[in-house]
Formats: C-alpha cells, structure tokens, sequence
C-alpha cells in the first residue's frame, strides 16, 4: 500500500504569494510591516493554520469612514495590526498656502464633518491670535453656544453610530431624531444644515434668529430626557456592558505616551481638557465639570462622552441666560468684514470689503502662533507661519483623530476581532480630519 | 529719460502686487488679546540656555509664545531633558515646515504639553536640504511615530532610528514629496494612476481621462 | 365567464414584461452607500427617520456589494481609493446604476488638488449627478427618483441593453 508522505508544508510569507494588481508597492509595504511588526523570532510551522491576515478593507460598514486595518490573526485574537490611512487626504496644508484666510473657512468644515462648527472656531480663534485681535463678547457667546451644540451632534452620532455598530440599530435612528433637530436649528440661524462657515474672523457672520433661540430652547427640554431614556437602556444593559467593559483598555500612561486625545485621554483619568487647560471664548465664565474615569476601557469611554453631552447642555443654558448685547463682528475693518449697510453706503466701508476679498487680513512677517480647541474629538489646533500677505505660509492642522487612530492600533493588538468595532466605535476618529 | 516703469503685457498688467507686512513690532511678542498663560515661558527657556548654552540657537516670541530652536543633532537629548526633568510628558504636534530658503530649507517643530504643569512649548530644529536627516524621538514620545512618518511623507526629512519610515497619506508608490513648495497643488500628472477603464483594462494614467473623451465602461 | 373589468376568471394581467420587471426593479433599488465623508452623514440623514430613504424601496443599506444594485458615491474620492471603488464596482452584479452624490464626487467640488480624483466619472459610468456641498437629503430623494424613472424606461429584456446612439448626419 501506498503511504501518504508526510510534506510539510512550507508557509509562505504573506507578501510573496498576495499579489495586487494596484499599488504593489504600498501593499507590499504594508504586508511587510505586518509581518515583522514586533517580530524576534521566527515564526514556526503552523499546524493547524490558524494565522490568517484579514484585511478590513477601506470600504466596510463599521470602520467609520475610509479605514483600512490590516489584522494578522491567531484564530480570532488579533496578533498584530497596522493601520492604513491617507485615503481620504486631499492635502488641506497645501491648499492653504493659496488661499486667503476668509476662502480657507469653508475647508474647515470638511475637517471633523461632525461637528463642522466646532472646526470653524478653531479656525477663527487660531486666526485671530495670529492677527492680534479678539471677537466681541456677544459674539463669543455666539460661538460658545453653538460650538457646544455641534459637540453635542457629534456625540450622537457617535452614540448612533457606536451602538448600531454593536448591534442595536434602534439608537442610531432615535439619535439621528435629535440630529436633525439640531440641523434645524443650524438651518434657522446659518442657512446651512450642516457644513456652516458662520464664523468669521473677528466675530461671527449673523446673528441668532429668534426661530434658532426657540429651537436651542426647545432642543434643551427634549434632549436630557432621550439621553436618561437611553442611559437607562444602555448603562446596566448586560450585552452592552460585556461588550464594552475591559476591552481597550488603556493606562494613563500609556495614553499620555501615545499621544491621545479627548475623551480617550479623560476616560483613562488623565485630567487634560483644553477648555481649562488654555480657556478661550467664554468658557472661564460658565460653570460645568469635565467627566473623568479612571478604568480606561471602552465603556469609560462612553461613560465620558455622554456626560459630556449632558454638560454641554448645561453650557448651552448658562451662556443662553448669559449672553450679553453688543456687536457680533469686530469694528476693526482692516481685519474683519464691515457690515453691509457700510459696504453699500461708505467709501471706506467698499475699500475694506474689497481688500479683505481680494487680499485677506495679514499678520506681521514671521509671526508664527497655535490655538488649540476642545474639538469633541480632542484637541483640535491649528499652527500658522505668516508671511506677511494675506496668504498663510505655513497651516498645520493637528487634528485630533489622527493622534487617536495611532492609540488604536496598539489598542487593536491584544483584542479579538468583534471587538474592533467597539474599539473604532469608541476611539471615535474622522477620517476627514485624520488624513487631512 | 523715462519715467514711467515697464509695464508688463497682458493678465499680468491687472495683477495686484502686495507688498508684505513688516516683521511683528516689539510690543506684539506679548500684548495680544488671545495669548494664553501656558505658553509663556522664560522660566524654560533660561533652564534650556543654562543647561544646552550653544545648542540652542535662537529664541522666537510672538503673541505669548516661547519657540527655542535648537541644533538638529540634540533634540533627542533635549526633549530627553524636557521630559524627565521638566516634567514635559505630552508631544501634542510634530510637523515639517519648508522655509524654501538657500541655507537650512527646512524645519521640524515639537509642540511639547507638561499636562501637570500647565504648559506648553514649541521647540523647532532646522534641516538642511542636502542632508535632511533628523534623529527620531520615538523612543522618548512614542506618540511622534505617525507624525515623524507624516513629515517623511510630505516632506522628505528622513528620521534616524525610526522604527518603521513608512509613506503616511500618499501611496508608496508616489515619488514626490507633496508640502514642499515646488510641488504644484495640482499634482504632477501620470504620477497617481486612476483605475482601468473596463474591468480587466489597464490603468489609467490620465487624470482628466472623462474629459479627454475616454468613456469608462461597466 | 368575463366580468366587466376584462379579467377573466382566474385573474389574467396583460403587459409588456419589461413594464413589470422595470416596474419591480425600481421599487426595491438597494443602494450600496459608498460613504466616503461628509455626503455620507447626509445619506445618513437620508436613512433616518425624517427623510426615509426606505418608503422609495430602499429599506436596508447593503454594505456588500454582492447585494446591491445602486452604489452612492458620496464624498471626494481620492487617487488611493478609487482602487478599491472601482474593485467594489466590477464585484456588483448587472443591472446596476451609480450616483456621484455632491460636488466632489461629481467633478472634484472645491477640492482642486493633488489628492483628488476630479470626478468620479473618470472611472466609473455615472448615471445620477447630484449637486450641492453637501446635498440636502431632498436632493438625494430627488435622484434616487430620477433612478427610478431611468430604470422604467429601460429595455431590460433585451439582450444588449446599452445601445450606442448614434446620430446621423451634421
């Protein structure tokens, strides 16, 4: 009788046998870095062909954008991971360098499209330090306001978004209920539902509608009951708590280590929070906590956000009794628009509104400054180098999602593969912002 | 004798010529509206001077803010120094600025947080073109690997003893490096190649395939 | 026996099958959303519950594209992804339409640069064109209607469906 002979079979590295018809040369990379990442030794046969690379593709429902995370798996534990980003990069420094400050704005919103109020405040505030000029109070308020709302719609979505990821389809539709509230009331106050360009340097560009004011108001009554009707689903929910608890979890070192952000730094008790870290706007003069855990797992994570849309709230509300009266945009019209009732009905009022179009507002020559915001992503700064026209020489975008992505891919090694959509779910990045 | 300048011909007669502003005066290096309390740091940058004395190059204050530029070949001993003795443990910013001049073209900046502290610093080292080769500080802030890749990326600095030099956005396959400023916004094009027209075709190295009559096929 | 309504007993229906097939076709188009950025919060939108996307037949979002047979560009589409888009493409089955949702998807929008694909018709066939930055959820509506009706006037029996037109003389 013929006996089988026994051939081992000789494994393959992965880059040698997959061959990819477009950008060889990136995803042999790619297969590269994955196969030697934290490697010593070399690997031995494997007998029951439990290692496997899995390649969650840029295209896929729960990465949250356009992430491509490379797994090697040992059956289902993830042994390394590498993560590829860039596929959504458009090059916003480049195109900053040929644009005045005023036609940037409208690429700020396309940053962090969540929250794209929050991402023109930076912007502005940015700016204006650069320039030397500060808004006037009721515009800060302005501001305040609905930089707070635009936090609060991009916690509910990634609320939505988090939990439909683990399965309950049902909050994304209630939360996209509240979101579109808040587009409303965008609408009635910007124009624009959701991509507003309302901040303009030196102030803001109209006024709060009494339509808007009415909405806030009513958006206030309505939201903290949904968030405790949902917090009574969500916070003792067994299926949630054993998805969330334990998984990612990470040390307040380690996270000051790896450069995160946020509510991902606030969850693992790190005390960092850019609204007291370097106020701005009006935030010295409202009272509210920051919510800080100490576990650092995916559900201190959520814990945090969700208080943080709840303190949010409770800004919104300060600010709203507080808000002084006065102007919206700053007088000084060789930096900021005059209104148009100037612009129409005064020679200098016509020359400013003409250079600021063409030209833009200039910093000095050299001057180089950073502002950075509480995005509700983390910290969200931008760093200008001036060369005296009005077009930046230099903007850098820190953004947030970019520092986050770098702790997911150590969070990811370790875990099993269902749970990467819990940990994308709760690092919560954009990918617009992260690739710039 | 004539007076009058040469006027250029055509669109460039209606360009607008912007003479730029002047460098900052001194009094903008700290009166300014916005300027926060955690960037302002002489206490720092006296330690720094007394401890690195001719390593540190330059001082730059502008709106509140300190920038120490230091030389290239130190910074690892630098942040080093920050951060276990300072007390600076947060690398918030890593980038890669192009002075686009003759000497020392390019410039990496640190954008270093003491969370405890309450204060923040930017340290800068300048890189020449012909050698643009910085060591890395992975090893003391391992937050800086994706933004030290980012700058290899849009840049070209490379980094001695990362770990792992990798393109950031752009694909490995592109050859240019896009934020220097001699790269056009608009690309170079055949440089990134679009997908086949039909479904077992060849790419595409056109960009503007649609307009120059190259319909795509199911 | 023949009741008044020309139905014969039993129930007959008389038709052209193309009617009935353009007919089931249109109602139940399943979008594949290719979400890349801020258009895709808008197809959110589109999905939730204020404007239902799922009273036009497009009850579930089909991720794989094995499933569907609309796929919705929806944000800028760079050199790097349009690889994989035109991969999910060739992987969904005939018949299938493509909208370009928003002005980046459609031509590039404001993003003129190096990174961005200007259009994604530069390789895939687009049917639907949707402009705005983003587009309101009502536009979005108002293409999928615009699929709609270019499914019902489509031959979808015979054998060479997209015939050139060809335009004789001049």
């Amino acid at each position: 009788m013929d006996t089988v002979k026994e051939v081992p079979r000789k494994r393959q590295r992965a880059s040698q046998t997959m061959e990819f018809s477009f950008w060889p040369r990136h995803n042999k990379a790619i297969l590269e870095r994955l196969e030697t990442k934290h490697v010593y030794l070399e690997h031995e046969h494997d007998a029951l062909d439990t290692e496997m690379i899995l390649n969650m593709g840029p295209q896929h429902p729960a990465t949250h954008g356009v992430l491509r995370c490379l797994l090697r798996l040992d059956g289902e534990i993830i042994d390394t991971c590498v993560l590829d980003i860039g596929y959504l990069h458009r090059g916003l420094e480049k195109f900053a360098e040929y644009k005045t400050f005023y036609e940037f704005m409208p690429y700020t919103d396309r940053m962090d499209y969540l929250a794209p109020y929050s991402n023109n405040v930076a912007f502005c505030l940015a700016v204006e330090k650069l320039l030397g000029i500060e808004a006037p109070p009721r515009a800060q308020y302005i501001r305040t306001i609905l930089a707070e709302l635009a936090r609060i719609s991009a916690h509910l979505l990634w609320l939505g978004t988090m939990v439909m990821d683990a399965g309950a389809v049902s909050v994304f539709l209630w939360a996209f209920r509240f979101r579109e509230d808040i587009y409303s009331i965008f609408d009635h106050i910007t124009g624009v539902r959701f991509t507003v360009s309302h901040c303009r340097i030196g102030g803001v560009a109209n006024d709060i509608t009494p339509e808007g004011r009415k909405g806030i108001e009513q958006l206030l009554d309505e939201l903290p009951e949904a968030i405790r009707e949902w917090e009574k689903m969500l916070n003792r929910n067994r299926i949630w708590i054993d998805r969330n608890k334990d998984i990612g979890i990470l040390t307040a070192e380690e996270a000051i280590a790896l450069g995160m952000t946020g509510p991902n730094l606030r969850a693992s008790g790190v005390p960092y929070d850019i609204r007291r870290f370097e106020p701005y706007l009006v935030y010295e003069d409202v009272d509210f906590e920051i919510p800080i855990r100490e576990e650092g797992d995916c559900l201190a994570r959520y814990f945090v956000r969700v208080e943080e849309m709840k303190q949010s709230l409770r800004i919104i509300r300060q600010c709203l009794d507080r808000m002084p009266e006065g102007p919206i945009r700053l007088d000084n019209a060789k930096y900021a628009f005059p209104s148009k009732d100037e612009v129409y009905y005064s020679m200098e009022g016509m020359i400013h509104d003409f250079l600021l179009t063409d030209v833009g507002p200039a910093a000095p020559r050299g001057a180089q400054s950073y502002h950075a915001i509480e995005a509700p992503k983390g910290e969200l700064g931008f760093y200008f180098i001036s060369d005296g026209t009005g077009h930046p020489w230099r903007m850098r975008i820190k953004s947030p999602s970019f520092a986050n992505l770098q702790g997911l891919e150590y969070m990811m090694e370790g875990a099993m593969v269902p749970d990467t959509v819990v940990l994308i779910g709760s690092v919560d990045p954009v990918m617009g912002e992260a690739d710039k | 004798m004539s007076t009058t300048r040469e006027q250029p011909e055509g669109h460039e007669a209606l360009k607008f010529e912007f003479t730029p502003l002047d460098p900052p005066r001194p009094e903008q290096a700290t009166k300014n509206p916005m300027a926060k309390k955690t960037t302002w740091l002489p206490e720092v940058v006296d330690v720094l001077k007394e401890r690195f004395g001719e390593k540190v190059q330059e001082v730059e204050v502008y709106a509140g803010e300190h920038t120490v530029i230091v030389d290239r070949h130190e910074i690892v001993e630098v942040c080093r120094y920050l951060k276990e003795s300072l007390g600076f443990n947060y690398l918030a910013d890593l980038g890669g600025i192009d002075r686009f001049t003759e000497e020392d073209r390019f410039e990496v900046f640190y954008n270093l947080v003491s969370i405890e502290g309450g204060k923040r610093l930017r340290v800068k080292v300048r890189v020449d073109e012909n050698d643009p080769v910085v060591p890395s500080v992975v090893d003391i802030y391992p937050a800086a690997n994706w933004n030290e890749r980012e700058c290899w990326d849009m840049f070209g600095i490379r980094f001695k003893g990362h770990p792992d030099l990798r393109r950031m956005y752009m694909p490995e396959d592109f050859e240019y490096h896009p934020l220097r400023k001699e790269f056009p916004p608009l690309g170079i094009p055949g440089s990134l190649p679009l997908p086949p027209q039909k479904p077992d075709g060849e790419q595409e190295y056109d960009p503007f395939a649609r307009a120059h009559g190259k319909i795509p096929e199911e | 026996m023949q009741n008044e309504s020309g139905f014969t007993e039993g129930g007959f229906l008389t038709t052209r099958v193309d009617a009935i097939v353009n007919w089931a076709r249109s109602n139940a188009v399943w979008p594949m959303p290719m979400g890349l950025a801020c258009c895709a919060i808008e197809m959110m939108a589109f999905a939730g519950p204020k404007y239902d996307a799922s009273r036009f037949g497009s009850e579930v979002f089909r991720f794989s594209p094995r499933q569907a047979d609309l796929m919705i560009v929806a944000g800028w589409v760079s050199y790097k992804m349009a690889h994989a888009i035109r991969r999910v493409w060739d992987q969904m089955p005939d018949p299938k339409w493509c909208i370009a949702m928003g002005a980046c998807a459609s031509t590039g929008g404001m993003h003129r640069c190096y990174g961005v694909v200007q259009g994604c018709d530069n390789f895939l066939p687009v049917d639907v064109y949707v402009s705005g930055c983003p587009p309101r959820p009502e536009a979005l509506i108002h293409a999928v209607m615009d699929i709609q009706e270019k499914i019902r006037n489509e031959h979808s029996i015979r054998k060479d469906r997209r015939e050139p037109l060809i335009i004789e003389g001049t």
